[in-house]
């Protein structure tokens, strides 16, 4: 699915679109199956009466382009309301700091890549406390290692290799 | 009958050792943790402790996982109750009259009520799985591929029937559930399919990756937006017992409760939600003296509270019969049980009897702790209310980042759960319930396989899912439930029951 993020002043703009979350929703799905259809278009379909590979991916997209077809149409008849802002501080740090995690528990082991990310996020808050913001990312990381090192012996890397 | 009671004993043996007893008090505990705290519900926790049962045994597994659902109906009341805010979504009509009760100074006869009602109804519906799980494991035999299919669609259209919110939108993200889950290799042909050559694609997609993305973690960005405060009602709750009226007056309520709950709960697609709601409802009718509700009527609180413990509990049958998941948390059992290797369906109880009555028996052990865990904790429970969520989301997000990497040690894992958390915050802000999806992805390949096997037994006519008596039964009844919703009569109507 697509993560694209839509001007909320351009769908008010255009009076004709009178349900832009049904609009906007309804065409990214259209664009999806359209995209999943196509990442299958190499796939043998039916033979005979035997299914291919091809068959049911096929079925279930042509399925989804029709239903969101008629949700972009919803857009135009139906009455609802604008699109909702998105918050651009709180999703990027977060989002961040889980990628982080991703990218360093393997490099750094799970104690510094915990702790960093759990940093990263704590940003994420309005209401942030640095101090406590720290020691509470200390004893999270603290407790993990006990629970998924000790506890629960998964092998996981624990320091920098 | 006597078959009944040697299994239920059997069952019972298997939940009394030490390691089970004590998932069960874990998964009791989390249960109600998680339903005390308003922003973080069963689908998420569960999904967060799905890759730490990996090493667990799978009947422990099931036991705790079981127990945190219907834990979470618990622990959601206290919340409703002493804090207008409803902790998990089924509390949602408890808010109304429990809340009431609270300001009224009877904050603990509203909490214990909902306790003991919570508990008959848990009894009465773990006797309900144990009778109806064998006469319908029997009927299950009967099904051939095209019954599946068909009894899988009506699952589906009957989530989204009895989901609030837009049927077409709902059927939208059942359909990319089911696009989704196609990614990965063909089952029949080991073909790649919509892999893009990405090695890390060519099993699909995690199960667990779209449950921890869309449900944990896009639910934190949700909850990073709005800011929180919380009045927690201060008055000390002090005599927690009901006097000889309430009980009076709460009794009939409970009786109606476990029966409504445990009939909704069994419909695919039903759930405590809806049977919560199906319950006030019904009491406020039935009331001489409607006025009442939404000004502390203890019925308000008896019946609801009851039907969804009820309902969260019968909603197993589904699963442990037919295989099919009725709402989202029985898809993440699902998920679960196929990391355990297990296969839901009619043959659990057969091949793995410990698991099945086990898991069963446990649903009783765990409803009696409830009772203990909750009434006499609650101040304990309260006072959790007051950790700020600053302090709660960064344990969320620790728990699925090590969670989801120790999957399969993947990096890619992190990061498509990541991009999922993405796409269930677009969902969200494009007014589309994630659940449905969800449900769709778990559905997916066995629709697809019982769909082909169908076909090819009947030589490609599709007219043997409408000639085939039971599965045109089904899909015949789907389309109607589906055209009844469509209809923007019945729409505003239903509409109207969610509002209330």
């Amino acid at each position: 699915m697509a993560e694209d993020v839509k001007q909320p002043a351009e769908a008010r703009a255009t009076g004709l679109i009178r349900n832009p979350q049904d609009f906007w929703g309804g065409l990214v799905l259209v664009v999806f199956a359209l995209f999943s259809l196509w990442a299958g278009s190499d796939l043998p379909g039916s033979h005979g009466f035997a299914f291919g590979p091809g068959t049911a991916p096929r079925l279930f997209a042509w399925l989804l382009v029709g239903v969101s077809a008629f949700i972009v149409l919803n857009g135009f008849i139906s009455e609802g309301p604008p699109l909702e802002r998105w918050g651009i501080r709180a999703p990027f740090l977060f989002i961040a700091s889980v990628v982080f995690f991703g990218a360093t528990v393997r490099p750094l082991g799970l104690v510094i890549a915990s702790f960093m990310t759990l940093m990263i996020a704590a940003a994420a808050s309005k209401e942030i406390r640095w101090i406590e913001a720290v020691i509470w990312s200390a004893l999270l990381t603290a407790a993990s290692v006990a629970l998924f090192i000790y506890g629960l012996s998964l092998p996981l890397q624990l320091w920098p290799r | 009958m006597m078959d009944l009671i040697h299994n239920l004993a059997f069952g019972v043996g298997v939940a009394l050792t030490m390691q089970n007893l004590m998932l069960c008090l874990i998964g009791a505990l989390v249960g109600t943790l998680i339903g005390v705290l308003p922003g973080l519900g069963p689908v998420a926790t569960i999904a967060m402790l799905l890759p730490i049962t990996y090493g667990l045994p799978p009947v422990g597994a099931l036991i705790m996982l079981a127990g945190i659902y219907y834990g979470a109906m618990y622990g959601g009341s206290t919340t409703a109750i002493l804090v207008n805010i409803p902790g998990e979504s089924a509390s949602v009509v408890t808010t109304l009259d429990g809340h009431q009760m609270a300001l009224q100074g009877r904050a603990g006869p509203a909490l214990a009520i909902a306790a003991i009602g919570s508990f008959f109804a848990g009894c009465v519906a773990t006797v309900v799985i144990a009778a109806a799980a064998a006469p319908l494991t029997s009927v299950a035999l009967l099904f051939g591929p095209a019954e599946y299919f068909s009894l899988m669609v009506l699952g589906l259209i009957l989530a989204v029937v009895l989901a609030k919110g837009s049927v077409l939108k709902a059927v939208a993200m059942i359909l990319v559930g089911l696009v989704l889950s196609m990614v990965g290799s063909d089952l029949e042909t080991g073909a790649g399919r919509m892999n893009f050559n990405i090695p890390e694609l060519a099993d699909g997609i995690n199960f667990v990756v779209i449950a921890m993305g869309v449900f944990g973690f896009s639910e934190v960005l949700r909850n990073l937006e709005t800011t929180h405060s919380r009045d927690v009602v201060q008055a000390k709750v002090t005599g927690l017992m009901p006097t000889r009226e309430d009980l009076k007056a709460a009794a009939p309520a409970i009786g109606r409760g476990i029966l409504l709950g445990s009939i909704l709960g069994i419909l695919p697609g039903g759930g405590s939600i809806i049977a919560a709601f199906a319950s006030y409802s019904l009491e406020k009718k039935l009331s001489k003296n409607p006025r009442r509700f939404g000004r502390g009527a203890i019925e308000g609180v008896a019946g609801p509270e009851t039907a969804n413990n009820a309902a969260s509990q019968t909603s197993f049958i589904p699963l442990l019969t037919l295989g099919i998941p009725p709402n989202p948390v029985m898809a993440l059992m699902v998920g679960a049980m196929t990391i355990h290797g297990i296969v839901p369906g009619p043959q659990v109880m057969t091949k793995q009897p410990e698991l099945f009555w086990g898991m069963i028996a446990s649903m009783w052990f765990g409803n009696l702790m409830l009772l203990v865990i909750n009434l006499p904790l609650v101040g304990l429970w309260v006072r959790l209310l007051r950790v700020p969520y600053r302090l709660l989301y960064p344990l969320i997000l620790i728990v699925c980042c090590i969670g989801v990497y120790s999957v399969n040690n993947s990096p890619a894992d992190v990061y498509m759960t990541a991009a999922f958390a993405v796409v269930g915050y677009w969902l969200v802000k494009h007014d589309f319930e994630p659940a449905p999806m969800l449900l769709g992805f778990v559905l997916g390949p066995l629709m697809e396989e019982n769909l082909r096997r169908a076909m090819l037994i009947a030589r490609g006519d599709w007219s043997v899912f409408l000639t085939r008596p039971i599965s045109g039964g089904l899909l015949i009844l789907s389309a109607i439930l589906l055209v009844i919703a469509l209809l923007p009569m019945i729409r505003s109507k239903r509409d109207e029951v969610f509002v209330e």
